[in-house]
């Protein structure tokens, strides 16, 4: 710990050593197939927060810039926005080739105010902000975003909620492709490797008919950069450590365009991370490690109007679970809830060693995507395929047992056709048919039934652009069959059930330039998610939850009305800008589990308080506002307030596991750039989480085991820089979570019933790119 | 550039073969169930064995337990002993060996309703010199009916931190089975 606040010290007194900056950038836009000059394209840079818009002829100058590595996004309203990076080191001119994409439906950004994130449809986490979150789950990292919050299972399973909703309400798209593995249970996290992306975004609105009629929360996107477009190689180094739990994390990347075969590109990824136990401020949680071992290919082929590409991923994992929140039944849960503090023999176990209970799981990911330009007409193929295998291993009696308890294995292949049509410079048209086939396959303890669902639907998107409107809209529809098999334990019984669903949504989206610096969006969407096979058919004991969970075959599919009003302003000096985001989501026949207290299910192991899948009409709504204030130059702080209140409205009680409102600040200060270091900050970070008072009710029926913690405030700390080593921009970071190491407890994690949340983590990350010299 | 793909390709197909786990498709036994508990009694000096048995043969939910009353002579001692079996799994399976096996991970208490004229004592220990209580010795006092529960914990960990102290709900250990009998002493 020492070591690390000496290097703190460092950084910052390094930091300040500061020189004059008199460099000049410039360059040219061009599109490489038409060598069309791209005029009004903007050119951004990143650490700097410098913006400037290329001349008639394509062209750009930054003036008094300091030498040090910097990232270029540039960004044309034609064109896919891409970003370069590049090491100043004397007056520079270089040549960026904007591959043209002129008939590309962009999503609406509804503001291209830099420094802040998009109201109404689209939240993104790009850039520095997503480097801070290197080494953390995809929930984690989505969670900086206003508005997403985590679901865990202890410290080691979480997943995304975005507005309250998560699970099968909300689509993970995988780079294109729609994550399909097992998102049943509360405990079950997307498998997927957050060092693919180069950005996260959160989208709300007409994109998500791109991708089902049943994202009735949102759309997550995991988003790879693209492959490189000119002749060289690419690679970059990541590297970090976290004290509390000795997690160590690498990933490595290599890309490379061939210098005798322009046409071709490609990638190579890789990710290592290993955790210990995690610590609370008091006591450290035995069996809280996990693994993580991930990797990518990537493979491009572009020639004139017809581009292809090859992506296969593999990601697999083990991760432990407290072993203290392994439950026998209602008294031992009660006993374990009771008393403030896990046992002794549940903590103080420092090792990486993962012993029962844990999850293993592994999904591969193949992609091929095709597209071919043809005048006004784009036309593209997708085709997916994925496995998806989980194993739980619980607590048995005989430590000779090496079987897992639970097997799942899921094989998804999807198919998409589109065509895209422009017909006029403000008038665009996306037409698409996809199918999906799905297999599910069970083994040992039942949890789903093995299923074969066959998917069809296909959806219309248009989009119309002009002087300050920009307008949306779009329909989709969905047909699942579903036929579902329980082979009984005595091996004899079977039972069978087939269901057909038809789903169908559709939204229309509006935003508006109100002047220069203000724009407003409002969104309006309808879509309905099938039922899942967990809601439909589970019957048994959730040991995690000490829960008897019956699903019901009675189930509607559930359907949302959402209404999504947005506003972005920023200042004309840009000093000061603010969004706003207020959202009204209806869900007819929402489903949720209701527990049922008062018939408790009697088993050899003692009694089991009974839960079962019931709809009812929800109403979800909230605010999400974000300010950014420049107060003095290089300084600024970043103010966020997201407030949900999601109601049964049948009986007019709060929903249960809600997250509650909170607070962030974000304290950034921006060093000027010297001789040695470039792109310095360091940003405090105070967020304040309050109570959860909006609980269901417990007058009558105990619906809860325990009452929703406390509020409490998280303080953390990030600082990093980037240096020459070797002629390598090599950037370092350190960070703190939990600074005071507050002893605090989430209302949405269930590990709340047994242990506080982990206590005060150090960080450290370095990051190396290495790249053909320009 | 050639060698390149190759070695992309190469790779892949490995890592296909590789990843390619089976399982065989099906629900299996759960093997942590105990469906039947058994209590045989063995009056001291005699060898007429009587059983009293709890039964859930469809385990958690569906039908309730069937489940004996324990019907005993007044002021008789008894050696007990207990037999658990799942007999849910083909064929059905013994759980007591397991539990001996594991003797140091497991403890049996036996807790007579309040006022009651059943003592239970002389628990056989585990190889730590704990009680295990898979044998014990009861005793019938005057006539009266009761209930009483047998509940087995199970301890987690390696070694398992077993005390002798231990009371039936500590936080330590967690319930692999609790069973309710009324008894009747006649």
């Amino acid at each position: 710990m020492k070591v690390i606040l000496s290097a703190l010290l460092l950084l910052i007194s390094l930091i300040s050593y500061s020189q004059q900056c008199n460099l000049t950038l410039h360059g040219h836009v061009e599109d490489p197939d038409s060598r069309e000059k791209l005029s009004g394209a903007t050119v951004f840079i990143i650490e700097l927060n410098k913006e400037l818009i290329t001349d008639a002829q394509g062209n750009f100058e930054f003036k008094n810039i300091c030498a040090g590595s910097y990232t270029i996004r540039i960004s044309h309203a034609d064109c896919k926005t891409i970003e370069e990076k590049i090491t100043l080191t004397k007056n520079r001119h270089i040549d960026i080739d904007m591959p043209h994409e002129k008939n590309t439906l962009a999503e609406v950004t509804v503001s291209s105010i830099k420094g802040t994130q998009n109201t109404g449809s689209k939240k993104e986490l790009s850039g520095r902000e997503l480097e801070k979150t290197k080494g953390q789950s995809l929930a984690e990292a989505l969670s900086r975003l206003n508005g997403v919050t985590m679901l865990q299972t202890g410290s080691t399973v979480s997943k995304p909620v975005i507005h309250g909703l998560h699970g099968s309400r909300i689509l993970t798209i995988n780079n294109g492709v729609r994550q399909e593995g097992q998102q049943w249970g509360n405990e079950h996290a997307p498998e997927i490797d957050p060092f693919i992306a180069g950005k996260l975004e959160v989208i709300k609105g007409v994109d998500e008919l791109k991708y089902g009629s049943d994202a009735i929360g949102a759309v997550i996107l995991v988003e790879p950069k693209a492959l490189l477009n000119s002749p060289g190689y690419r690679a970059e180094i990541n590297a970090g450590y976290f004290t509390n739990n000795r997690q160590w994390v690498t990933s490595g990347m290599y890309e490379a365009q061939p210098a005798k075969l322009h046409e071709f590109s490609f990638r190579l990824q890789g990710t290592y991370k290993r955790g210990a136990n995690a610590k609370t401020p008091d006591y450290r949680l035995n069996n809280t490690g996990s693994e993580e071992k991930n990797f990518s290919i990537t493979a491009g082929w572009k020639k004139h109007s017809f581009s292809t590409e090859l992506f296969y991923s593999f990601f697999d994992t083990k991760l432990g679970i407290f072993e203290g929140s392994h439950i026998g039944n209602i008294t031992d849960l009660l006993n374990a809830i009771n008393s403030n503090k896990p046992d002794p023999v549940f903590t103080g176990e420092n090792t990486y060693h993962i012993g029962r209970p844990y999850q293993a799981a592994q999904h591969h990911l193949i992609k091929s995507k095709s597209s071919l330009q043809k005048g006004k007409n784009k036309f593209g193929l997708q085709l997916s395929m994925q496995t998806n295998y989980r194993q739980e291993f619980d607590i048995v009696r005989n430590p000779a047992n090496r079987k897992a308890q639970l097997n799942l294995a899921i094989a998804t292949f999807s198919e998409e056709i589109n065509w895209e049509h422009k017909s006029n410079s403000h008038l665009t048209h996306l037409v698409a048919f996809s199918a999906m086939q799905q297999d599910n396959k069970y083994a040992g303890r039942y949890f789903i039934p093995a299923y074969r669902a066959y998917y069809y639907g296909g959806y219309y998107i248009g989009k119309y652009n002009k002087n300050k409107w920009e307008l949306q809209g779009g329909v989709r529809y969905d047909n699942k069959n579903m036929y579902t098999n329980r082979i009984l334990s005595n091996g004899q019984a079977f039972d069978k059930y087939g269901f057909n669903f038809s789903t169908f949504a559709t939204s229309v989206n509006a935003a508006y330039n109100i002047f220069e610096g203000l724009k407003t969006n409002i969104n309006f969407s309808i879509a309905t998610r099938a039922p899942q096979p967990n809601e439909l058919l589970s019957n048994g004991i959730h040991h995690g939850a000490a829960t008897y969970e019956v699903g019901s075959i009675d189930l509607k599919p559930e359907r949302s009305f959402n209404v999504n009003w947005g506003a972005n302003w920023s200042s004309k000096n840009k000093l000061f800008s603010a969004e706003l985001n207020i959202y009204n989501n209806r869900i007819n026949h929402f489903i949720y589990q209701q527990p049922k207290p008062n018939e408790p299910v009697l088993t050899v192991a003692g009694a089991f308080p009974l839960i079962v899948y019931q709809q009812n009409n929800a109403r979800l709504q909230g605010i999400d506002i974000t300010t950014k204030w420049s107060p003095v130059k290089n300084f600024d702080w970043q103010l966020s307030y997201s407030m949900l209140r999601a109601k049964n409205i049948d009986s007019s009680d709060w929903l249960i596991r809600m997250p509650a409102d909170r607070i962030g600040n974000i304290f950034s200060y921006n060093f000027a750039d010297g001789k040695n270091l470039a792109a310095s900050y360091i940003s405090a970070e105070y967020n304040y989480v309050l109570k959860q008072t909006r609980t269901p009710d417990e007058t009558f029926v105990k619906q809860d085991y325990k009452a929703a913690p406390d509020a409490y405030g998280l303080v953390n700390i990030d600082a990093g820089t980037t240096f020459q080593l070797h002629r390598l921009p090599v950037t370092f970071s350190v960070g703190v979570r939990n600074l005071l190491n507050a002893t605090y407890r989430d209302y949405l994690n269930s590990m709340r019933y047994f242990a506080d949340e982990t206590g005060r983590n150090f960080q450290i990350r370095i990051k190396i790119p290495i790249q053909t010299k320009k | 550039m050639k060698k390149i793909l190759l070695y992309i390709s190469i790779a892949t197909l490995i890592l296909f073969l590789n990843s390619c786990k089976k399982f065989n498709e099906g629900e299996t036994n759960d093997e942590e169930l105990i469906t039947t508990l058994k209590l045989n009694f063995t009056p001291v000096g005699s060898s007429n064995t009587q059983t009293f048995v709890f039964e859930d043969i469809d385990g958690a939910g569906g039908n309730p337990p069937s489940i004996d009353t324990i019907s005993l002579r007044v002021g008789t001692t008894y050696n007990v002993s207990i037999e658990l079996w799942n007999n849910a799994a083909i064929p059905r399976e013994a759980i007591t060996p397991e539990v001996e096996d594991e003797n140091t991970a497991h403890r049996l208490y036996y807790t007579p309703s309040a006022g009651s004229n059943i003592t239970v004592s002389n628990l056989n220990n585990d190889v730590n010199g704990i009680a295990l209580g898979t044998t014990s010795t009861w005793v019938a006092g005057a006539a009266s009916s009761g209930n009483i529960n047998i509940t087995l914990r199970h301890y987690p960990g390696t070694p398992p931190d077993k005390q002798a102290s231990d009371p039936v709900n500590s936080p330590k250990s967690s319930t692999d089975m609790t069973a309710t009998f009324n008894y009747v002493i006649n």
